[in-house]
């Protein structure tokens, strides 16, 4: 008998469909879950057709760049999954990658047969697949960005070579470019239909043949390509409805087909056409370009107008809207970035970059949070999984109800949002030349990249920048140990260094020698983008492009710009202070013999000791940490001087996805005592174990940076132990703890609340914990998904901070 | 660092510290205690002066402290290094250790820089309802040093608890009670005689001095290390509430031995016997406080 019956009444129906949406997501949340990441060959193939057919040869590149995406959009599988309410299928797996044979492409597809069985982010493939794609890799061998991007041989080999297993700096941007926040807004209210008749309004200032008519009229057949694109779904949804058996169902398909009749083709009018239309673009964006860092930005903002009015007409209410937005966020993890074993190193986790930003303020300064916010926050505690990401803008006015929730998600050990200080983020980007009201609309891009929703390309994950190599070349004359080949600038024998100054002077003297090399390599790729891969879908999707008749590859958004990301900087100021210390003040040994040691890996376990012991940033210690400041600061200064061509600055990030654990595997041993091959400290962090005195020491060390200056973005991850924040009291000390550090100019931070005994755990018996989420690098990764080291380095620093 | 007679001796300064009172804290450790309690967790803690710690484990055996020691106090013993009889405590030897495997404990600080070390978290303390705490050892060995470092405090309006085992004379009391705003109160056992076999001094000052700090009106919470089979006892029960209920006062904060403490005591010159006991475990705390509550003490659980 069940307990309704004993009680005599019946459930009430409001509780039974509030069961059924819990159901629903459940039950979407496990098909996600449980599906086994694959590969899916359909666009690289389509892709391929495409461009094999003498017959678009001749074309202009946008246009072949348009038809050729609404090629794949026409022609791969399209899915209406069970208990979908949101439609749209990234791939033709339930999750899985798309490959991009014109970009990164023809390094995934060497190594694909090895997908499956490789230890780390094993990813399923068919044997069709394997043998259709083996075929497209000659074809694709000397057309793809790489080796395009230099024309003269002997440049081309080096760059290759240079850039296949990348030590110095790796050019993520050879990989496409993505990384944007699309103008969702401008399609919610227009359609395809509104971005149309721009463009033909624009097209007639240009002359036919021109290079700016050719780009219009991509971006005419790319806007039509993703409506029709829409309309594959509402047939899809009419013939299943018309088969459909369970009326419920049958009801919800009808929705959706008379949804995707109308979206993204026409302006939405409601709450759930805003959010299907935003879902195509989503999907068709992520196929055009490199599948990573497109994030859907303020999305409580750009949904809450039709929320608002469908819910004073009474067509919505907030559970029903929290159903789609749970289901949406569950749709952003169907997608995974395919990656060659290489990349995985760098970029681990089967990250790809979605980011949600809430909260914050409206164009005026206004609290903007609403219900949507809150809703979205929900949403990361319930779900807990890999994507989106979840960032949250705090500014003084944010309502204390928006605090206590992300305090309760944090608490909690969702381990999610990431929080970000308007206070710094708006006037660092007033300083590269954003207006107050564009910087004040910000969201974040990918990881942790601040940029302004349809209006900014900024390519802020451009690429990552190994600064302790920098250290090693200074050292050496120029060249790595062991190495014949300089690699770097050549700078005086260690025998003439006289004083702290003369090695600082080699430093700053090598870090512009690899700058400069690095970005004379970047423009050289961002003009091979501009020339050869052209991106109307991206471009019509943000200011400027249209009216300028110019691709946003080629500079026709409204701000511009490209993000370096500064890897290892406490590694390296660290080092410059063992050196000060070690060789000018104790006097231990001179610096010749210190290059020897290093060269050797610090054999001597004494010296290893005594290096490790000395001062080390994140504690608080103003003379150790002015050394980290000192290096971000050469870094970042010497990339401002360079302009992107784009017309926007390169900009300084300290974040590193897990390159610090790739390239820490390729740099020989540092003074700051950590031997050759071991991983850097993450971000902006502290070296592993290294800040001794707490958080409030920590978070002082971190708001000595110039903020204003790392443009780009920071990742602070700042691990706390469970038991620490039991309580009442616990929790209140904690948002207390985190509020400060934003008073008192903290650009950003996320915190992981973790159990070390459970990530143990997981580490020793994975089936365990299979979908134990923890962040990464702006990031949230599922615990399985990394490497056997990233795990290490995870269960290391959620010791340290659990005292 | 220079001793000077002006300076305390500080065993350690813990930031971000949340057990030793509200909110965010930054706890001082003075050196010094007036008290040799039997079950100390904080034996490092007890003697005025500095002295050397030795952490086997950590000693690789390299012999550079024999080379710099002046005193010739080095030896090479498995667990010893260090011969305390001849032992100065000039601290060369922990300078030239690169194992970190023989330490000073002692450093003595002047004011200012003390200040100075505490006022780099004020933000974090002034929002979360923090402070400093002064603990030990036994921070009323040094009211001297207190007695002009609470006023700065103060001036830059820190919350300041303090932890005391209440053995002080009440003069040195006085002029600092107006810059106090909590004290936790140690209680340890009711019966002079047994406290003075538990912690080397009967209890007649303590409890006169727990009374006048009542009187003052200063808020004070009692605090009792359980500590089983010394002090956990139904008679100690019953006459720790009596005087608890004789002052009016109705709370009593329970810590939990432990025995981390013992590990420390091989560490430095012989002062301690260790007691050999296991941690008392959460559930014998709360039985006390079930026994508290006869007696009509609510118990507060520190574990």
């Amino acid at each position: 008998m069940s307990l309704s019956a004993i009680n005599g009444n019946k459930p009430s129906s409001a509780m039974t469909a509030a069961a059924a949406r819990m159901d629903r997501i459940g039950r979407l949340k496990q098909a996600v879950q449980t599906a086994k990441p694959g590969i899916c060959a359909e666009r690289a193939l389509i892709w391929t057709a495409y461009f094999r057919d003498r017959r678009n040869r001749g074309k202009p590149r946008a246009i072949q760049a348009a038809e050729a995406l609404c090629e794949v959009l026409a022609h791969k599988t399209v899915r209406i999954y069970p208990d979908e309410l949101i439609v749209g299928n990234f791939v033709s797996r339930r999750v899985g990658g798309a490959i991009y044979p014109e970009l990164h492409g023809v390094a995934m597809l060497r190594e694909i047969e090895t997908f499956p069985a490789r230890d780390v982010n094993p990813l399923q493939v068919t044997p069709e697949d394997i043998a259709a794609l083996s075929n497209i890799t000659r074809f694709w061998m000397p057309r793809m960005l790489a080796f395009k991007t230099y024309r003269a041989p002997w440049r081309k080999m080096r760059f290759l070579k240079e850039q296949f297993a990348p030590s110095h700096y790796t050019l993520n941007e050879l990989g496409g470019i993505a990384h944007i926040v699309p103008g969702y807004a401008r399609l919610i209210a227009t359609g395809t239909d509104g971005i149309i008749a721009d463009a033909r309004t624009a097209r007639r200032q240009y002359a036919p043949g021109s290079e700016n008519r050719a780009f219009l009229d991509a971006v005419i057949t790319m806007a039509e390509g993703l409506a029709r694109f829409g309309e594959r779904y509402a047939d899809e949804a009419a013939a299943l409805a018309r088969t459909e058996k369970d009326e419920a169902r049958k009801a919800e398909l009808e929705l959706i087909a008379r949804t995707c009749r109308h979206v993204p083709r026409h302006g939405a009018r409601t709450f759930i056409e805003a959010l299907q239309s935003a879902t195509f673009a989503q999907i068709a964006i992520n196929l055009e370009s490199l599948d990573n860092g497109v994030s859907p930005g303020r999305m409580d903002q750009f949904l809450f107008p039709r929320y608002e009015r469908d819910l004073a007409r009474g067509e919505i209410d907030r559970e029903r809207a929290k159903e789609y937005l749970s289901a949406f966020s569950i749709k952003m993890c169907e997608i995974i970035p395919v990656f060659s074993e290489t990349a995985t190193r760098m970029h681990g986790g089967l990250m790809s970059g979605q980011a949600v930003t809430i909260g914050g303020t409206d164009r005026d300064g206004r609290d903007a949070t609403n219900e949507l916010s809150h809703i979205f926050l929900e949403i990361a505690d319930e779900l807990r999984m890999r994507q989106p990401n979840f960032h949250a803008r705090i500014h003084p006015g944010a309502p204390q109800a928006y605090l206590d929730r992300i305090n309760t998600n944090l608490c909690g050990g969702a381990n999610s949002p990431a929080l970000y200080n308007d206070e710094v983020i708006v006037p660092a980007l007033q300083g590269i030349g954003y207006t107050l009201e564009d910087a004040r609309d910000y969201a974040v891009c990918g990881c942790v990249e601040p940029v302004v929703p349809g209006k900014t390309f900024g390519s802020t994950d451009a690429a990552l920048f190994n600064l302790p190599v920098v250290l090693e070349l200074a050292l050496n004359r120029g060249r790595r140990f062991g190495a014949r080949r300089r690699t770097g600038a050549r700078t005086p024998a260690l025998a003439r260094m006289r004083a702290m100054e003369d090695v600082k002077a080699a430093f700053e003297t090598q870090l512009a020698f690899q700058i400069d090399r690095l970005v004379r390599d970047l423009k050289a790729v961002e003009l091979a983008h501009r020339k050869y891969h052209p991106t109307p879908l991206s471009s019509m999707l943000l200011e400027g492009c249209i009216d300028s008749a110019t691709c946003s590859t080629a500079g026709g958004a409204r701000y511009n710009g490209s993000g370096v990301q500064c890897v290892g900087p406490s590694d390296t100021g660290d080092s410059l202070y063992a050196i000060e210390q070690a060789v000018f003040r104790d006097r231990r040994l001179t610096l010749p013999a210190l290059a020897d040691m290093l060269a050797h890996n610090i054999p001597d376990d004494g010296m290893l000791a005594y290096l490790r012991g000395l001062g080390k940033f994140g504690n608080d210690e103003a003379a150790v940490d002015r050394y980290t400041l000192y290096a971000v600061q050469c870094f970042a200064d010497r990339l401002a001087a360079h302009r992107n061509t784009r017309g926007g600055p390169y900009t300084t990030g300290l974040y590193s996805m897990t390159t610090h654990y790739y390239f820490g595997s390729l740099t020989g041993a540092l003074p700051n005592g950590r031997r050759k091959g071991a991983c850097f400290s993450s971000g902006i962090a502290p070296g592993n174990g290294m800040d001794r005195k707490g958080p409030t020491a920590l978070f002082n060390s971190i708001n000595r940076f110039d903020f204003t200056r790392l443009r780009n973005g920071i990742n602070l991850n700042a691990r706390f132990d469970r038991h620490t924040l039991r309580g009442g009291t616990g929790q209140a000390t904690f948002a207390s703890l985190l509020k400060t550090y934003f008073r008192r100019g903290g650009m950003q931070i996320q915190t992981n609340v973790l159990d070390p005994a459970v990530l143990i755990e997981a580490r020793d018996n994975p089936d365990l914990h299979p979908n134990l989420l923890v962040r990464i690098s702006g990031y949230s990764a599922y615990f399985n998904d990394l490497t056997p080291e990233m795990k290490d380095e995870i269960i290391r620093r959620s010791h340290h901070l659990a005292a | 660092m220079t001793a000077g007679t002006e300076d305390a001796a500080i065993v350690d300064i813990q930031r971000f510290s949340l057990h030793d009172g509200p909110g965010i804290r930054t706890t001082i450790f003075f050196k010094g205690c007036a008290l040799r309690c039997a079950w100390c967790q904080n034996p490092e803690s007890l003697r005025i002066k500095p002295e050397m710690a030795f952490y086997s484990e950590r000693c690789r055996n390299t012999m550079r402290c024999a080379a710099v020691c002046p005193e010739d106090a080095i030896i090479e013993e498995p667990d010893h290094r260090i011969d305390f009889s001849k032992c100065t405590a000039c601290g060369l030897c922990a300078e030239a250790c690169d194992h970190d495997a023989i330490r000073l404990i002692g450093t003595h600080l002047d004011e200012e820089t003390l200040v100075a070390e505490i006022l780099k978290d004020r933000d974090f303390f002034i929002d979360s309802g923090g402070g400093v705490t002064l603990s030990g050892g036994e921070p009323m060995m040094q009211a001297a040093y207190l007695k002009r470092l609470l006023p700065r405090l103060k001036a830059h309006g820190l919350h300041i608890v303090m932890q005391t085992g209440g053995l002080f004379n009440w003069a040195h009391m006085e002029p600092l009670l107006p810059y106090l705003d909590l004290i936790y109160f140690d209680l340890k056992h009711m019966d002079s005689e047994a406290h003075k076999r538990l912690t080397g001094a009967g209890n007649e000052q303590i409890l006169d001095n727990f009374s006048r700090i009542v009187k003052s009106g200063v808020r004070v919470e009692a605090r009792m290390p359980v500590v089983p089979g010394l002090n956990d006892d139904a008679e100690n029960i019953r006459a720790t509430a009596r005087f608890l209920g004789s002052q009016g006062h109705w709370a009593l904060h329970c810590l939990a031995y432990h025995n981390l403490g013992e590990a420390k005591i091989p560490r430095i010159a012989p002062i301690l016997a260790p007691l050999g006991m296991p941690s008392l475990d959460l559930s014998a705390l709360h039985d006390m406080a079930r026994r508290f509550k006869e007696e009509g003490i609510d118990v507060i659980i520190c574990d």
